[in-house]
């Protein structure tokens, strides 16, 4: 391990700029509070704090690669505890985002739950328990559409019978049009935009 | 004076149940002829100390006895007058409480105490308090100018006290006039040091005398009495102080030292302390060109806890190098700070600045330094990153920092050697032995004073002069001297001015106590003082070598010259005399010496083993009352007799304990070495020490060394005294029983 990675602050400034509560992570102070909590650390390459030291330290293409800024599942166990009060799920989610707007898709099902859940708010107002699913499904083509539909049919058959789905289309909420003009204004806000 | 003795039975608090009152009343009346006794079921309500007091006046009872609560407590209720002499015999804690009531040997216990209270009270005298012939002095003297100094000298004239500082540069303010700025609370940005006012408000201060570029060259006599010997830019001056504060501070761990972290080698490496002057200056710039700064990396623990170098955290060098940060930063908002840290140590609230330094984007980085070199005119660090576990490097650097710590003015940079006495052990060609750094010889010359035991304070083993940094933080080795700022311990500003305040009011409070022959900690109060029956010494200058405050010198033919004010009144003297000829009004070895004979001892066939136990009344003794306040239990036949300090162990009560068939005598002290809770900081190590020489006893007598044991006692161990007791009981049944019993 002879290899020396140089410091290079530059990346820090990109993430900093444009990175939804980018800043943040100048507070933290490596303590690993959050990597302890997470309960999808196993699954991580690299747990959040190093995440974060790794921005410091300049490794661009390792942090929007990693696994572990679309693994964040917004459980808020790190952001309640850690000592420095960062949102650390905000800034996982601000991070997969920026990594998409630059093209890198390091968890294409991740990425297009993502995309379909925000478009479907966006359109209904709620989510669809049947057609949020089968458009995820299906945009891996019709061979894996049919495929993860089978393997997930037991679980939609129990969601029918203790009517946590139903058959009908799901409905507009009423005054959508309310709620798209806070969403276009949220995503205004952003520094990385939601709907990436 | 003619002693009129009552004893007082306390019934109240399950002593009643737990006792036969009437036969401990015959044993007063009888027994030990005490002409008064009486019960009461609340002795310490109003009704019972009036019973006390109506005897006090009509009777005339001046010898006070009271059976109940510990001597621990209640004390203030008890008190009639520095003319009446009180003895508590602990009837509560220690009996009633800890062990079976309306039991044979519970009553057997009682009565043993209540012996070996009248016992110490018939050989208790009032003591008179030590008067100087000469007049005392309440003036402080103040050692070191800068921001302790200074604040010691205000305070002591805030308190309306005359200062009298002495500074060896030419002008006050220490490192605090070499700071740009500094950060205290609420520790959110940059403070100005002030130091200009500071000083002006020392120098014009009517109270305070200031003497610059000078030195201290003696200091004799003791609280009250201290006559200093200044050296004021060329003239002497002789002054009287009655207490001192040193506060001669800190210098920078020697950087030299640190050739591997580029220091030395390359020019633009350079100390915190460099750092800070040059930003005092008016400019950060790189020394070795003078051009603009935009990159640094600050190394923290620049040799501090490195065993090799300063073992120790400094406690403030973090703090500094983000306040340095802030310095480059302010200068160009372009530059970027990286500091490379072990642990990031900034206390308390002083975190505060840690998340400011962080908020102004300054880069942590956790790791060791492991090479500083140079490329293109630019240094660059390698360093093992440890969160990130490789290997980083730092390149395009125009300055490196290195937060180097405080060592104590005190300390030597080479330890001293003195000539030793023929053959001694480790002695060099020349017959020099290396000073020991708990020695008054072993600190660097602040005081100078004319004591046995060295010219200035013993220290620890770092160098900060000893004392206890939780419950006694100024109190040093010698009485009436005082430490303070960063000398003591390495603190920032705000806590020196804490400290130097603190250790202003102990030196003023050390006066006014002398003043009146009282002891100041741990003893404060205390009226009694040793007293050297001379005829009889031998010159052995036992007393002269253990007294752990250096309050008795030698005159010229060697004789012990006691001097009272510097006396904390811990006895250790009075055990370390072979001749038994130190003693105090209230407490002597002989006094010790008639309570252990006091103790009924029954007849082997009795099957009923004695036990004393010799308390240090300063942890031990509360630890055991606390035992028994918690109800814990243990052998009723143990006997513990109260002693002001354990280092007051003299070998004659362990032989004639043992000659008079006591089966077992256990010792209960405090904790020694390098974290002592000793309040007299020796005794109990110099108690320990006295006991590995009674094996020449135990062998003389043909008993076993298992029979005398030593056990180190914590205030916070109560709760494993009944299994100490218990253990040692055991010890006692295998042994046997003394033989020496019923002779
Ligand atoms: S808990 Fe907070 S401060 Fe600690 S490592 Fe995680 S983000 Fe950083
Ligand atoms: S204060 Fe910081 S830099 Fe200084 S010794 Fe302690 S941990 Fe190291
Ligand atoms: S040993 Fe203790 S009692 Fe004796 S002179 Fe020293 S301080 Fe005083
Ligand atoms: S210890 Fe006793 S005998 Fe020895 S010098 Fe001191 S007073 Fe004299």
């Amino acid at each position: 391990m002879e290899k020396n990675v140089n410091y290079d602050p530059s990346f820090a400034q990109e993430v900093f700029e444009n990175v939804d509560a980018g800043e943040e992570i100048k507070m933290c102070m490596n303590c690993g509070v959050c990597a302890g909590s997470c309960p999808l650390r196993f699954n991580m390459d690299y747990p959040p704090r190093q995440i974060f030291q790794m921005i410091r330290l300049g490794k661009r293409e390792e942090v929007l690669n990693a696994k572990s800024i679309m693994l964040c599942t917004s459980c808020y166990t790190c952001k309640v505890r850690c000592p420095r009060s960062i949102p650390v799920i905000d800034v996982m989610h601000g991070l997969a985002h920026y990594a998409i707007k630059q093209g890198i898709l390091t968890r294409r099902d991740t990425a297009n739950f993502g995309r379909e859940f925000w478009n479907q708010v966006y359109r209904l107002g709620r989510i669809d328990e049947k057609d949020l699913p089968r458009r995820v499904f299906f945009a891996a083509g019709f061979i894996e559409g049919i495929k993860s539909t089978l393997k997930y049919l037991d679980m939609g058959l129990k969601l029918l019978l203790h009517r946590r789905m139903k058959l009908l289309p799901e409905r507009k909420i009423k005054g959508i049009q309310s709620l798209r003009k806070m969403l276009d204004k949220a995503e205004k806000m952003g520094k990385g935009g939601a709907a990436a | 004076m003619d002693k009129k003795t009552a004893v007082y039975i306390c019934t109240g608090c399950g002593i009643g149940d737990a006792l036969d009152i009437d036969p401990i009343k015959e044993l007063a009346t009888d027994d030990l002829s005490v002409p008064l006794c009486k019960d009461h079921p609340f002795l310490c309500g109003e009704e019972g100390v009036d019973l006390i007091k109506k005897d006090i006046e009509e009777e005339g009872v001046n010898t006070i006895i009271i059976c109940g609560c510990s001597q621990r407590v209640n004390y203030d209720v008890f008190d009639f007058g520095p003319d009446k002499i009180v003895e508590r015999v602990n009837f509560r804690e220690q009996v009633a409480w800890s062990q079976a009531p309306k039991e044979e040997d519970t009553q057997m216990l009682a009565e043993d105490n209540l012996r070996m209270g009248c016992s110490k009270a018939n050989d208790t005298e009032l003591p008179e308090p030590y008067k100087a012939e000469e007049e005392y002095s309440k003036d402080i003297l103040v050692v070191g100018g800068g921001l302790a100094g200074m604040t010691a000298a205000l305070e002591t004239a805030k308190a309306g006290y005359q200062a009298i500082l002495v500074e060896k540069e030419d002008r006050l303010g220490g490192f605090l006039g070499k700071m740009k700025q500094r950060v205290t609370m609420p520790y959110k940005e940059l403070t100005d040091t002030n130091a200009e006012d500071l000083i002006k408000s020392v120098t014009e201060n009517p109270k305070i005398e200031v003497h610059i570029s000078s030195t201290v060259e003696k200091i004799a006599g003791g609280p009250g009495l201290f006559s200093v010997d200044i050296k004021s830019n060329g003239n002497a001056v002789s002054e009287r102080v009655g207490a001192v504060v040193q506060a001669t501070g800190w210098v920078p761990y020697d950087a030299n030292k640190l050739g591997h972290l580029g220091y030395g080698k390359f020019k633009d490496v350079v100390t915190n302390v460099e750092m800070e002057e040059m930003a005092a200056g008016g400019k950060i710039a790189r020394p070795s060109d003078g051009s603009d700064v935009k990159n640094v990396l600050f190394i923290q623990c620049a040799g501090s806890r490195d065993p090799d170098h300063l073992p120790y955290c400094s406690s403030v060098c973090c703090l500094v190098s983000m306040k340095q940060a802030t310095y480059v930063k302010e200068q160009n908002p372009e530059s970027v700070n990286y500091i490379l840290y072990k642990d990031v140590r900034t206390v308390g609230q002083s975190e505060d600045f840690y998340r400011k330094a962080q908020n102004d984007g300054n880069i942590f980085i956790r790791g060791a330094a492991t090479n500083v070199g140079e490329a293109g005119g630019r240094l660059f660090v390698e360093a093992d990153d440890e969160l990130l576990g490789e290997k980083v490097k730092i390149e395009d650097l125009d300055m490196v920092v290195l937060a180097v710590g405080m060592v104590p003015a005190t300390r030597p940079d080479e330890i001293p050697r003195i000539q030793a006495p023929p053959d001694t052990e480790g002695a060099d060609e020349e017959g020099k032995i290396e000073v020991a750094a708990d020695s008054g010889f072993f600190a660097n010359t602040a005081l100078n004073l004319e004591y046995r035991q060295g010219p200035e304070l013993p220290t620890l083993k770092y160098g900060f002069p000893d004392s206890h940094f939780i419950c006694f933080p100024y109190e040093t080795r010698r009485t009436g001297i005082y430490t303070a700022g960063c000398v003591r311990r390495p603190m920032e500003t705000a806590k020196v001015i804490d400290d130097a305040t603190g250790a202003a009011m102990k030196a003023i409070q050390c006066t006014e106590a002398t003043a009146i022959g009282m002891a100041v900690h741990p003893r404060a109060g205390d009226l009694s003082f040793p007293e050297f029956n001379m005829q009889r010494c031998t010159q052995c200058k036992r007393c002269t070598e253990e007294c752990p405050f250096g309050a008795i010198n030698e005159d010229k033919d060697g004789n012990p010259l006691p001097n009272p004010t510097r006396c904390r009144r811990c006895g250790v003297c009075m055990g370390a005399c072979p001749e038994r000829i130190i003693s105090f009004k209230n407490y002597s070895v002989g006094m010790i010496g008639r309570m252990i004979k006091a103790i009924n001892v029954p007849e082997e066939d009795e099957e009923k083993p004695r036990v004393i136990v010799l308390v240090c009344e300063n942890d031990a003794y509360p630890a055991v009352d606390m035992a028994g306040i918690k109800r814990l239990k243990w052998s009723p036949y143990v006997r513990f007799i109260p002693m002001r300090c354990l280092g007051g162990l003299n070998l004659v009560w362990i032989a004639d304990a043992l000659s008079g068939g006591i089966d077992g005598i256990l010792l209960f002290g405090c904790r020694h070495g390098d974290d002592y809770q000793c309040h007299f900081v020796k005794g109990s190590e110099l108690a320990e020490i006295r006991l590995s020489k009674v094996s020449e006893t135990l062998d003389r007598l043909a008993l076993e060394s298992s029979r005398v044991q030593f056990v180190e006692i914590g205030i916070t161990d109560y709760d494993k005294i009944p299994k100490i007791i218990d253990e040692f009981m055991e010890t006692i049944e295998e042994v046997g029983p003394n033989p020496y019993k019923g002779w």
